[in-house]
């Protein structure tokens, strides 16, 4: 008797654990999707921003440049490749019947395209060199951190390069005011792949506490 | 002769300096900007400007408005009273009103250039040129491949002709290149413009003088700080400033090596007139600059008018109403924008 009433005992608090358990997942999964619905509406509030100020920009380099050289009728309508590229992958290998796309940019792709080209020759980064030749431990690793120096300024440089080749298409020489309108546009852009991600991520979380309670019910 | 331009200037040219004095006195007024700035829309702009002298131009306009519509019917009150006074002058002031529009020739060659090379209709192009600075063969410029055949087909033929001289090659034409080519088209015509000036003599020299000499320093000071971190290089930039001005020729030498902002400020500031320009702004700041000029030239437009007979009221009249059209434009966006806290950023009075 006191045997059943042990075994009783243990199945019943290993039923109240299990439902604290699935409590406290539940609990989990509302927190998780407030949290990203706290950061998708952030980030929204934050993209306006950015497109405010960018709008305002432009019509400041407007005012600067005369409203004739900034103007819709310049664009290019000749066919090239995109500078800046979207990426999509389908994360979340736990649950393949609900895939979490995960979104990143390839921001002024036509140079990361050619990292080869950035890279100089004899640097210690991608040269499999033989132990000989690494005996110079120092001197390889003091090398080796000013390429990786010199291979992110050179990359500054030409980033900064692609940025001022797509504002050619309103003159050679723009007003800094338009800069400042394309970093804006730039960071707003970056606003848009984060939305979608904190989108993405929000679906996510929403779909699983559905499921939660779906199977709690 | 200085000094008796009373005796003779009204024979020819009393009647339209009384015409642009006329002019001058329906430019708006701060009470105006006030009213303008606290606009909601841009059917409430349209409301204030129909009280003004840009009312037959604007009354008709249907809702929804837009920004570039409000410029287009401003600039044509402009270009039609400029015609009325083309049309009535005489030796040598039509030829002073024609040198008034070869700026805006220069920007419209370069707008239809720079809109065929990427492929853009020529039609499109010809409806945002500016009106003041159209000729017969402009859109026979889309048919140049470099600046020789541009010359050789369609400029010989034009006032710019003269002022290709140093633009002539048979490069093709990319951006950059078009760019340099305004610039030196610019530096031509503001350098010509100066010495037909010189050579009218009296207080049209002297009025004049001090103008394109503001005109020729803010574009070297523009060409700097827009060239900062470009292709171009110093021996370049050096050749697209004009040969006279106060910063003629030590200022252009300090200029041409100007890296940053800083620099900038620290070889304008050795002139007293651009010292008290850039002691508005605050280190590394640039972004009011443009707005400090232009006060700086309103101002000395607005002292063209305190003397008579000279033909330096002609063409102030035309830049402070080109400025009143830039100042329309700035309230406009920012209504249409709803920024209207940064109105008073750009918006310069000129009474």
């Amino acid at each position: 008797m006191a045997e059943i009433e042990s075994d009783q005992l243990q199945r019943a608090s290993l039923d109240e654990t299990k439902v604290k358990n699935e409590d406290e997942e539940e609990e989990e999964c509302i927190l998780q999707f407030l949290d990203s619905l706290d950061a998708y509406l952030t980030l929204v509030d934050s993209l306006s921003s950015s497109l405010r100020q960018g709008w305002f920009d432009l019509a400041s380099a407007r005012q600067s440049m005369g409203h004739t050289c900034i103007s819709s009728k310049l664009f290019d309508h000749k066919v090239h490749s995109a500078s800046t590229t979207i990426n999509i992958m389908e994360l979340d290998a736990d649950n393949p019947s609900d895939p979490k796309p995960q979104f990143s940019l390839s921001k002024w792709a036509t140079t990361k395209e050619n990292p080869s080209s950035e890279v100089p020759n004899n640097s210690n980064l991608r040269h499999r060199a033989p132990t000989g030749v690494l005996e110079d431990g120092e001197k390889s690793n003091g090398t080796q951190v000013s390429s990786v120096v010199s291979n992110d300024v050179s990359l500054q440089l030409d980033i900064q390069k692609e940025r001022s080749k797509s504002l050619t298409i309103f003159g050679g020489l723009v007003s800094p005011k338009l800069r400042t309108a394309q970093v804006s546009f730039e960071t707003a852009l970056d606003k848009i792949v984060e939305i979608a991600n904190a989108r993405s991520s929000m679906l996510s979380s929403f779909s699983q506490l559905q499921l939660n309670k779906k199977s709690s019910s | 002769m200085y000094g008796f331009e009373a005796l003779t200037f009204n024979i020819n040219d009393g009647y339209l300096e009384a015409i642009v004095r006329g002019y001058r006195s329906g430019l708006l007024t701060a009470a105006d900007y006030n009213n303008l700035c606290q606009c909601e829309t841009l059917d409430d702009i349209k409301m204030h400007l129909t009280a003004t002298e840009y009312g037959p131009y604007l009354q008709n306009e249907p809702s929804p408005l837009h920004t570039t519509t409000i410029v287009e019917k401003c600039t044509l009150k402009l270009v039609e009273e400029y015609k009325h006074m083309m049309c009535q002058a005489t030796e040598p002031l039509s030829k002073f009103l024609e040198y008034i529009t070869y700026g805006h020739m220069i920007d419209n060659v370069v707008l239809i250039v720079t809109g065929t090379l990427h492929e853009r209709d020529v039609h499109e192009l010809l409806e945002k040129c500016h009106p003041l600075g159209m000729f017969d063969s402009i859109a026979s410029l889309a048919v140049a491949q470099n600046m020789r055949e541009l010359y050789r087909l369609v400029l010989v033929d034009t006032p710019l002709a003269p002022y290709f001289s140093e633009c002539i090659t048979s490069e093709d034409l990319d951006d950059m290149n078009i760019e340099i080519m305004r610039n030196t088209l610019y530096k031509a015509y503001l350098e010509d413009f100066y010495k037909f000036c010189e050579k009218l003599g009296g207080a049209t020299a002297e009025i004049m003088r001090d103008l394109l000499a503001f005109e020729a320093d803010r574009r070297a000071v523009n060409i700097t700080i827009n060239s900062i971190g470009t292709e171009l290089t110093r021996d370049d930039r050096k050749k697209l400033y004009s040969n006279f001005g106060l910063l003629y020729p030590y200022g252009h030498e300090e200029l041409a090596v100007c890296e940053d902002i800083d620099q900038v400020r620290g070889a304008m500031e050795k002139y007293p007139p651009y010292q008290s320009i850039f002691a508005k702004l605050s280190y590394g700041e640039s972004q009011m600059l443009d707005k400090a000029f232009y006060e700086e030239e309103v101002k000395r437009l607005c002292l063209a008018f305190e003397q008579q007979f000279h033909y330096g009221v002609f063409f102030a009249y035309m830049r402070l109403r080109e400025q009143e059209i830039r100042n329309l434009m700035w309230i406009s966006e920012c209504v249409a924008q709803n920024q209207k806290t940064r109105v008073h950023d750009s918006v310069v009075f000129i009474f």
